[in-house]
């Protein structure tokens, strides 16, 4: 198994290289880029500039272990509005391109958003009309489509089960889950969802979560690893049972009042002590 | 008792000609299919139509329900056949859609035409009201956001059709509100209305300011209900106006007879 850290974790001042160097410095392998999110990489950006930040990577001495993108909150595959869902289509296009241009093999979206405007059936359909010639494209650029489970935050497929029989509706081995263990908050347990999803897994997001915490106001369940109410042993249990062998991606808040830098380091160790087992 | 087939399929077409009750709405069974096969018509507007989920929606449901439809193109419409003509997300009408809706309407058909124009840009919103205006005498007004923050304090805005029965369907977030016209208006929502239905010609014209496919392809099990009963009216139209052809050319052959 790889780590790798989002992209976005970067303090904007510090700049990319810089950000760069500190994550290879606290020990990780690779960084997920965050597409539209940082300002780096946007949809504005051409291939020759993404070409450059593949070779700023490897020059850094990492690999890009995924593309992802936030872009989706505002511009959802289940949108009611026409121009929205073509734009959010073009998203997930440009992800995929330039996974290929960055040399990775997987990407991440955020499938839907059921809102009170928008109902839950409109939006499990809408997603399975865009996702399934998204899914043949991004087979015939060799990468998979990893529909991250946002649980809470997008009221849509909260269940396990659920986003089993949506990815079975979808119906294309380049379509799976990008799983975040800490998404799931008291509405189940990770090392299930790894268990039912095996391999359609596409990647791992990790961060804990205070399960019992509930949110008031700009108040976070979010926190770092082991400081939440996962259970690491039997999330890292369940990846063994299933052959998960692929990235682990931390998505954490940026949470340190001071020192930022140390959350890289911290996170990074933690996850080494998740992948050895040592919990 | 014994009975041929000819003389049943006599019963049961007399049945249909004397506007006996249709049940449309049976799970697993749907008394429309006998009587569809070429007659109702999906007028696919592909990329002049902006909603392929409504196409699909109209689709699924009178499939689902055993309808056998016919997905055309506007140059393939045949008006003397047409019962049923279903303009799902209308936006552009090309004049061939144009010329297939005023002939069926002329022809005695049922044309369901439903706006898809709630989310279109300024210019693509004038075309579609001129050609209402012109062609069809069909007066719209500029889009409505229907979940304002205020409104949506209220609550869910459905549509509430009254006709042919009483109906709730979720909304599609913007509607296209009916300006002043001739007609009857069968559907409000927050107050304004958003469908009508007229005699046209022979036939009649329900024009939807709200896009029912939508919900359809949802699975929305009242908008289904409220597109069933619809077609279920304008199968009983049509027999009768058929019924009262057959018994006038009846009449003239007698009369022929009689002179003759």
């Amino acid at each position: 198994m790889k780590k790798a850290i989002g992209d976005n974790m970067i303090a904007k001042e510090w700049g990319f290289d810089k950000g760069l160097s500190l994550v290879k410095q606290a020990g990780f392998d690779g960084i997920e880029l965050w597409l539209g999110d940082v300002p780096w990489f946007q949809l504005s950006t051409a291939d020759s500039e993404v070409r450059e930040l593949r070779r700023r990577v490897a020059d850094a001495g990492l690999v890009v272990s995924n593309v992802s993108t936030g872009l989706h909150w505002a511009s959802p595959l289940s949108s009611r509005d026409p121009k929205v869902r073509a734009l959010a289509v073009r998203i997930v296009e440009r992800e995929i391109e330039t996974a290929v241009l960055l040399g990775t093999d997987a990407i991440l979206l955020v499938a839907g958003l059921v809102t009170a405007e928008v109902p839950y059936n409109e939006v499990y359909q809408r997603c399975l009309e865009a996702l399934r010639p998204l899914g043949e494209k991004a087979a015939r650029a060799g990468v998979r489509i990893g529909c991250e489970n946002c649980n809470a935050e997008h009221r849509f497929l909260i269940s396990p089960r659920e986003f089993w029989q949506f990815l079975n509706d979808v119906n294309s081995p380049a379509v799976g889950i990008h799983l975040d263990v800490g998404n799931i908050h008291d509405t189940g347990f990770a090392e299930q969802w790894i268990e039912i999803h095996g391999p359609r897994i596409t990647r791992i997001h990790v961060k804990d979560v205070m399960k019992r915490r509930g949110r008031c106001g700009d108040q976070s369940v979010y926190t770092n690893l082991f400081l939440g109410d996962n259970n690491w042993p039997a999330i890292r249990g369940a990846m063994t049972k299933v052959g998960y062998d692929g990235w682990l991606v931390a998505e954490m808040e940026a949470r340190y009042r001071y020192a930022p830098d140390q959350q890289f380091y911290d996170t990074a160790q933690a996850m080494d002590r998740l992948i050895a087992g040592r919990l | 008792m014994g009975i041929t087939r000819r003389r049943f399929l006599g019963y049961a077409a007399g049945a249909v000609t004397m506007g006996l009750p249709f049940d449309l709405w049976r799970p697993g069974r749907s008394s429309l299919a006998p009587e569809t096969s070429p007659r109702w018509v999906l007028l696919d507007l592909k990329e002049h139509g902006c909603l392929g989920e409504s196409v699909s929606g109209y689709e699924s449901a009178l499939t689902s329900a055993g309808v056998q439809l016919m997905r055309a193109d506007a140059r393939w419409v045949s008006p003397s056949r047409c019962a049923v003509l279903i303009v799902p997300a209308a936006l552009e009408i090309p004049p061939p859609a144009v010329r297939a809706i005023v002939s069926c309407l002329q022809a005695g058909a049922s044309v369901i035409l439903e706006s898809g124009a709630g989310f279109a840009g300024g210019r693509d919103f004038r075309a579609h009201r001129v050609v209402l205006r012109d062609c069809l005498q069909v007066r719209i007004e500029a889009p409505v956001q229907l979940w304002s923050a205020h409104l949506c304090a209220q609550g869910i805005p459905y549509v509430d059709y009254t006709w042919p029965r009483p109906a709730k369907v979720r909304d599609f977030s913007r509607v296209v509100p009916l300006g002043r016209q001739a007609g009857e208006v069968i559907a409000w929502v927050d107050g304004l209305p958003v469908a009508l239905q007229r005699q046209s010609g022979r036939g009649t014209l329900i024009f939807l300011g709200s896009p029912l496919g939508p919900a359809l392809w949802a699975g929305d099990a009242e908008a289904r209900r409220w597109l069933f009963d619809v077609l279920g009216l304008a199968q009983r139209g049509r027999a009768s106006r058929l019924s009262k052809t057959r018994a006038a050319d009846r009449a003239k052959r007698l009369r022929r007879g009689t002179t003759g």
